[in-house]
């Protein structure tokens, strides 16, 4: 027996102006509860905009939210099912950790032991037991994020909102609880929203990405697909390592489009698309599915392969990404895990190839 | 008083000892506060103290141990005075508190971090005219055929000019208020830098209402720079004389008043003596602030 349970959020034409500046254009969105959802777009974007109007910490310009399928666009925060995970600066600084916790559940008119036992239980959650009698100023940044996520846990809301809740932290904290925020949200069950620019943070955690770019909302999908099947031209330029080609469409036979890239024909898979011959298109291949030859291979395939000149290799450690100059002004990079003990030299002709399938066509 | 002369009259250091004088004079240059305010504000302070239980002369006074212009003070209408300016200063500072707090919090909480110190400096605008200007020109306003009174006669809201307004505590209250709200704002902004940049927006999370909020969170972080602004309303409203001088009248004195009423009486012991005891007062106010919210505090960040 299934009932269909409404959404956690569901938002319809979303928009948020501040006087002329869009931060929010007419966005339409849906989350499942018990998901984890993560907004990830660079700074400036409009996810931090869309949260905060989830939240009710703003007020849209037009359009709805609704939780549980309930419409609060004219509720304050504290009367809407969620609660707030701020990046940083949000202790209460002259109360202990266990103050902290309390003060919303105190608010809430629960009596003194209630309180207590709640707000150890949440402490419990976070891994801050023995913590309870300290100041803020004596923990480090994580533990502070631990204790916001206790206070916000405490109230047993359903829908938790992270805004930016690890970018004060460094990057080795920023794994580590990375990873913790993914088991606690798996442990308690309830829906996760959590806003990153952080691409890394972003796939650690989501079990769907919404991509959300100069107040639109880009692209929205599992995790995995938006790093390895990126539909829209940004959504390939913001998340991994896309190599971007640009061309004018030469030929459309079926499901096959030729596209003119510096001189070669280019062949890729049609997708489905609108493509009409002469068009600007963009098509990407991630950079670790580039492959680099310096002479005749039997695996590059022609429709597949493109004729550069080296420049030059960026060694990162786990992975070296060499750098081919296949046209003026457009570079292809390949990332190879091997080291290769003798590099091609700078200027050399080098050809680049990659699987047919591995590149993919955008047109928007 | 003994003329300032310019205690470093060194002239333009010569030959290779430049750099080492150089070096020992911009040493230096970091005790000089240190002797300035020795010389022209704590030795003056105790002498003030030690003055006050001289012997009064003709047109001075003489050294000598006598508590005649204490007992002068105590016993006579000038201790109601004191006492009634101090009260009268407190319902200064109270309103000062009330008209000018919030707009402190208004400033770090809505306006943005950018504009905050240009509305800040708008407060400073004020200053820009003297005082004793300032003040004076309260007169025709408040007078009994001045602006408020037409205004509300003409309005037909009183019939009859009210004439509290000047020559009396209310008089000296509109002028007090007027002249140090800024400070209080001034404080205040101060004090809520110890107010976390989004503890507003977790009380609106957390349902924690206006009243809450203030004395639950806002109260608590910024309590040291009220208190210090607060003290410094009061020790002003006791002590500049010249508000009660212009707006006030009869028993509407305060202490800064009858200090300079007694040198106008060549009565330089007892203008000693108020003066010490309005030290003390503050003194003593100071040493319970600090002791109930380590005043310290006022200018360090918070974490």
């Amino acid at each position: 027996m299934t009932r269909t349970k409404p959404a956690a959020v569901e938002v319809r034409g979303l928009a948020k102006h501040y006087g002329s500046v869009v931060a929010l254009k007419d966005v339409d969105l849906t989350i499942a509860a018990g998901e984890y959802f993560v907004l990830l777009g660079p700074s400036g974007g409009g996810k931090t905009t869309l949260l905060r109007t989830i939240g009710g910490f703003h007020r849209a310009t037009h359009g709805e939210v609704l939780l549980h399928g309930r419409e609060v666009g004219h509720l304050p925060p504290d009367k809407r099912p969620t609660s707030m995970v701020f990046q940083s600066y949000a202790l209460f600084p002259h109360m202990t950790v266990m103050q902290n916790v309390g003060y919303g559940l105190k608010i809430a008119g629960l009596d003194k032991a209630s309180r207590r036992d709640k707000s150890a239980a949440a402490l419990d959650m976070v891994g801050l037991q023995g913590f309870a009698d300290r100041k803020p100023h004596e923990l480090s940044g994580g533990q502070q994020q631990r204790v916001q996520l206790a206070r916000a846990m405490v109230l047993d809301r359903d829908i938790l909102l992270l805004d930016e809740p690890l970018a004060a932290l460094d990057a080795q904290l920023r794994k580590d609880m990375c990873l913790e925020l993914k088991h606690l949200q798996e442990k308690v069950g309830i829906t996760f929203i959590h806003v990153t620019h952080n691409q890394e943070e972003a796939m650690t955690v989501a079990d769907r990405i919404a991509l959300i770019a100069d107040g639109d909302l880009i692209e929205v999908g599992p995790a995995r697909e938006v790093y390895r099947a990126p539909d829209k031209r940004f959504t390939a330029s913001f998340v991994g390592e896309n190599n971007l080609l640009t061309g004018k469409v030469t030929a459309v036979s079926g499901s096959e489009v030729t596209v003119d890239v510096a001189g070669e024909a280019i062949k890729v898979d049609r997708r489905g698309l609108d493509v009409t011959t002469g068009q600007e298109v963009s098509m990407s291949v991630r950079s670790e599915l580039v492959r680099m030859s310096l002479g005749d291979t039997d695996d590059a395939r022609p429709g597949h392969a493109l004729m550069g000149t080296y420049n030059e290799a960026v060694y990162l450690g786990l992975t070296t990404s060499h750098l081919i100059s296949v046209a003026p002004g457009c570079e292809v990079t390949s990332r190879v895990v091997d080291d290769l003990d003798d590099l091609p030299a700078h200027g050399a002709p080098v050809r680049v190839y990659w699987a047919p399938g591995d590149l993919r066509l955008h047109t928007s | 008083m003994a003329p300032h002369t310019p205690r470093r009259a060194d002239g333009p250091p010569v030959g290779t000892h430049r750099a080492s004088m150089m070096d020992r004079l911009s040493k230096g240059v970091f005790y000089l506060p240190i002797v300035f305010m020795m010389l022209f504000f704590a030795l003056p302070m105790a002498l003030t103290v030690v003055f006050s239980v001289f012997e009064r002369t003709m047109f001075w006074m003489e050294p000598g141990f006598t508590l005649f212009a204490y007992e002068n003070f105590i016993f006579s209408a000038r201790l109601t005075n004191f006492l009634s300016s101090m009260y009268y200063s407190l319902i200064s500072v109270a309103i000062c508190f009330v008209l000018g707090f919030p707009i402190a919090v208004f400033l770090r909480k809505s306006v943005p971090q950018v504009a905050q110190h240009r509305v800040v400096l708008l407060f400073i605008l004020p200053f820009m005219v003297s005082e004793i200007i300032r003040v004076f020109a309260l007169r025709p306003v408040l007078q009994r055929n001045g602006l408020v009174n037409t205004t509300l006669q003409n309005l037909g809201l009183i019939d009859e000019p009210i004439t509290a307004l000047l020559y009396t505590h209310t008089g000296v209250i509109i002028g007090e208020v007027m002249s140090f709200l800024p400070f209080i704002v001034f404080s205040g902004f101060l004090a809520m830098e110890a107010v976390p940049k989004y503890i507003f927006e977790v009380c609106d999370d957390l349902g924690a209402g206006p009243v809450r909020r203030f004395v639950d969170v806002i109260l608590p972080l910024a309590a040291p720079g009220i208190f210090a602004g607060c003290v410094f309303i009061f020790v002003n409203g006791l002590g500049v004389a010249l508000l009660p001088n212009i707006l006030g009248g009869a028993g509407a004195v305060n202490a800064g008043l009858i200090a300079t009423q007694a040198i106008a009486a060549l009565d330089f012991p007892l203008a000693m003596a108020v003066s010490a005891i309005m030290m003390t007062t503050l003194m003593t106010l100071l040493y319970i602030g600090h002791r109930l919210f380590d005043l310290t505090k006022i200018l360090s960040p918070i974490n």
